[in-house]
C-alpha cells in the first residue's frame, strides 16, 4: 500500500474507488481493443494504464503513418490489454495488486469478418474446449469468408478458459473468439 | 426500394451517403478500419462493422469483409463513394454475384468508361467532340512520329490505364518524341501493368469544365449543368463552382446533351461525371468519363436544388429519375473550397492531428460536409481532408464574398494542425481568380506570383 493512503479522508476514499471501479471497468471494455494506454482522472487522483504484457510479434505499422501522429492514444497492434499484477502506478495513488484481481486472459481476435466455427467441419470435433492446452501457432478456430476456411491460430499458448461466440456466430474484424489463460501461470 | 445500404466508404461521403438514406427511409450500415471506430458516420448511421486495420487494404478495399458485413447486416445494397472500390468493376461484380445491388453503373459498362482509349471512342462515336489525337493506342514510336507530324505539337502522351494526372507526358519539340514515348510506355508498364498509351493535343492552360448526369435503367438522362474545377494543384481540385462563368447558355445545354447522350450510348446508369477541357476560344473536348459520385458534386446539388445521392440511390434502385430535363433549372452560383489538413506553408505538407477546436461556419446558403467533430483525430492512413465548405449566392460576386466570411469562422485547431484555410482566402483575395480567368495553371502561377511579392 502506498504511503498516503491512510491520510485520505473519507469523500476522497469513494472518490478513489469510483475512479478505481471506472479504470476496471474501462480494462475489461477494452480488452480486444487497440488501445494502448488510457489514463482515469477524478478531483486529484488519476490512474494511468498501459499495456501489460509485452507485444508478441507486433505487426509493423503502416507506411504512411508519419512519426508522432495523433494524440494521446496511439493505435498499435498486439495482444489485449493485459494489466500486470502488482504495478505501480502514477505518483500519489495505489498500487494496482491491492485493489484489483488482475485479469491476465489473453484474447482470441478475429483476423477478419466472417462465421466462427470451432471446427473443421461439419460434426467434427472442436478444435479446442474449455481446458484445452494450446501451443503457439495452434489453429484454435476457424472464420469462413465468402466460402474461404481462415484459420485461426494462437499468438501465445495457454489453456482455453472462455469461448466467447458460438458455433456459426457471424464475427467482425478483432472480435474477441476466445480467451487464452498464459501458460506460465 | 432499397431496404437496407451498405456504406463502403469513409469520411464525409459515408455521411453524406447515411444522411440521405436516412432521409429516404432506408437502413444504413457503416463499415470502419480500427481508425473510424469513433466516426461521424459510425456514429450516424443504423449500424456499423469493424471490417479491418487501418491500413486500407486490409478495410475499405478488402472485399471479402465487405461482402461479409453485408451478409451479416442484411444490406441488399452497397453504395461505394468515391475512389476506394467506387471504379472497381471486379468489386461491382462480386456484388451482383452475391445478390447485392451495387449503387452505380454495371461492371460491363464501368469497364468500358474506365479504359480511357475505349471511353473515347464510344464518345466520339456519340458525338462528343474530342481533341485532336488517336483513339486506338499507339503501338510503335514510327506511329507516334506519324500521328505528331497529323495533329501538331504539343501534344500529350497519356497511360491508356492512367488517370488523374498518372502516367502521362507532355511533348513540345519533336526531338523529344521519341524518347517520351518510351519512357511513358515503360512507365506504365511498372506502374499500372498496361503499357499501352495514346496520343492528343495538349492544350496549354485550358479550363477543367465537367458536366454532372444522372441516368435512370429506363433510357432517361438528366445533366445537371457543369462544374469547373481549374483551381487544381498537381491535379488535386481544391476549389469547384458552378456554373462555369466561361460557357454561353446555347454551349451548356449543347455539351449536357451530348454528355447525356454519351452515358446513354454506352448503357450507363446511376450518377456520372463527363471530363471536358475547354480552350480559349471555346471548345470543349471530352477527356475522361468519371462512373461515380464526385467529390465536388455539392456544388451542382446547390445550383440545381437537387439531391444527386438520393436521385444516385433512387435510379440503382430500378425506379425512374425523379426530375425531367425541364425540371431542372440553373440558379445563381455555388462555390465549395476543400478545407484539407495540409500546410500550404511548407507546400501542402501533411498536417493532421487531433481536433481539439472544430466550430464550423454557418448562415445563408452556407453548406458544411464534413465528418470532423471536436476531439476527433484525422489519421494519416487516408486522404487529409476536414470540410468541404459550401456557399450559394445568386451571383459569382456574392458567393466570393460569402465563401470568404465563411472560412474567416471556420475555426479548426490541433497540436500540429494546419490547414488550407489560409490559402483558399488568399486565393478568393486574387484578383485573377476574381476575374474567373481561371485555368488549369492558376494555382502554380498563384502560387509563382505569392512567392515573387513576398
Amino acid at each position: 500500500m502506498s504511503d498516503n493512503e491512510n491520510t485520505h479522508s473519507n469523500p476522497d476514499r469513494e472518490l478513489i474507488e469510483s475512479v478505481w471501479a471506472e479504470a476496471r471497468d474501462l480494462v475489461k471494455r477494452l480488452e480486444g481493443s487497440s488501445v494502448q494506454r488510457f489514463a482515469v482522472a477524478a478531483g486529484d487522483y488519476k490512474i494511468e494504464i498501459e499495456r501489460g504484457a509485452p507485444p508478441a510479434a507486433a505487426a509493423p505499422p503502416p507506411a504512411e503513418a508519419p512519426a508522432g501522429a495523433s494524440g494521446p492514444i496511439a493505435p498499435s497492434a498486439g495482444p489485449g490489454l493485459g494489466v500486470a499484477p502488482g504495478a505501480r502506478m502514477a505518483s500519489g495513488v495505489f498500487t494496482l495488486g491491492d485493489m484489483a484481481q488482475p485479469d491476465n486472459r489473453v484474447p482470441v481476435l478475429a483476423p477478419l469478418v466472417g462465421t466462427f466455427y470451432a471446427s473443421g467441419q461439419p460434426g467434427a470435433k472442436p478444435f479446442v474446449e474449455i481446458g484445452s492446452t494450446v501451443e503457439p501457432g495452434q489453429t484454435v478456430c476457424i472464420v469462413e469468408a465468402m466460402k474461404m476456411m481462415n484459420e485461426v491460430a494462437a499468438g501465445e499458448g495457454g489453456k482455453v478458459a472462455e469461448i466467447v461466440v458460438e458455433n456459426g456466430e457471424w464475427v467482425e474484424f478483432e472480435q474477441v473468439l476466445m480467451y487464452l489463460e498464459p501458460a506460465d501461470e | 426500394m432499397f431496404e437496407k445500404v451498405l456504406i463502403a466508404n469513409r469520411g464525409e461521403i459515408a455521411l453524406r451517403v447515411a444522411r440521405a438514406c436516412r432521409e429516404m427511409g432506408i437502413k444504413s450500415v457503416a463499415i470502419y478500419s480500427t481508425a473510424d471506430a469513433d466516426s461521424a458516420a459510425v456514429r450516424f448511421a443504423d449500424e456499423a462493422v469493424h471490417v479491418g486495420p487501418h491500413h486500407p487494404g486490409k478495410s475499405y478495399l478488402h472485399i471479402p469483409n465487405i461482402i461479409g458485413a453485408a451478409q451479416k447486416t442484411g444490406a441488399d445494397a452497397i453504395h461505394p463513394g468515391y475512389g476506394f472500390l467506387s471504379e472497381d468493376p471486379f468489386f461491382a461484380e462480386i456484388c451482383s454475384d452475391n445478390g447485392i445491388t451495387f449503387i452505380g453503373p454495371r461492371p460491363d459498362v464501368m469497364e468500358k468508361v474506365g479504359d480511357k482509349a475505349i471511353a473515347r471512342d464510344l464518345m466520339q462515336k456519340a458525338g462528343l467532340p474530342l481533341l485532336p489525337g488517336t483513339i486506338e493506342p499507339v503501338g510503335t514510336v514510327d506511329e507516334a512520329q506519324e500521328i505528331a507530324a497529323s495533329i501538331g505539337y504539343p501534344l500529350i502522351i497519356k497511360a491508356v490505364a492512367g488517370g488523374g494526372g498518372r502516367g502521362m507526358n507532355v511533348v513540345r519539340r519533336a526531338e523529344d518524341l521519341e524518347r517520351l514515348y518510351t519512357t511513358t510506355r515503360s512507365t506504365a508498364q511498372a506502374v499500372f501493368k498496361d503499357s499501352a498509351v495514346y496520343i492528343e493535343r495538349y492544350l496549354d492552360a485550358p479550363r477543367h469544365t465537367e458536366v454532372q448526369l444522372v441516368c435512370d435503367g429506363h433510357g432517361k438522362g438528366v445533366y445537371f449543368y457543369e462544374r469547373d474545377c481549374s483551381v487544381q494543384r498537381r491535379h488535386q481540385k481544391l476549389i469547384e463552382e458552378a456554373p462555369s462563368i466561361h460557357l454561353s447558355d446555347e454551349q451548356r445545354k449543347d455539351i449536357g446533351e451530348r454528355a447525356v447522350a454519351g452515358a446513354l450510348s454506352v448503357g450507363y446508369t446511376g450518377a456520372g461525371t463527363m471530363e471536358f477541357l475547354l480552350d480559349h476560344e471555346g471548345n470543349l473536348s471530352f477527356m475522361e468519363m468519371n462512373a461515380r459520385i464526385q467529390v465536388e458534386h455539392p456544388v451542382s446539388e446547390m445550383v440545381t436544388s437537387v439531391d444527386l445521392i438520393q436521385e444516385q440511390i433512387r435510379v440503382c434502385a430500378g425506379e425512374p429519375l425523379s426530375v425531367t430535363q425541364e425540371d431542372v433549372l440553373l440558379r445563381g452560383h455555388a462555390i465549395e473550397c476543400r478545407v484539407n489538413a495540409e500546410d500550404p506553408d511548407r507546400d501542402f505538407a501533411p498536417a493532421a492531428g487531433r481536433l481539439d477546436t472544430y466550430v464550423p461556419p454557418g448562415g445563408p446558403w452556407t453548406r458544411v460536409d464534413s465528418h470532423c467533430y471536436p476531439g476527433w483525430s484525422i489519421a494519416p492512413f487516408y486522404d487529409s481532408l476536414i470540410a468541404k465548405l459550401i456557399v450559394w449566392a445568386p451571383e459569382r460576386g456574392e458567393a466570393i464574398e460569402r465563401m470568404d466570411r465563411a472560412l474567416s469562422e471556420f475555426q479548426i485547431e490541433g497540436r500540429g494542425v494546419k490547414t488550407t484555410i489560409p490559402f483558399h482566402r488568399r486565393v478568393l483575395a486574387d484578383e485573377v481568380f476574381r476575374s474567373g480567368e481561371v485555368t488549369t495553371d492558376f494555382v502554380e502561377q498563384f502560387l509563382s506570383r505569392e512567392t515573387v511579392a513576398a
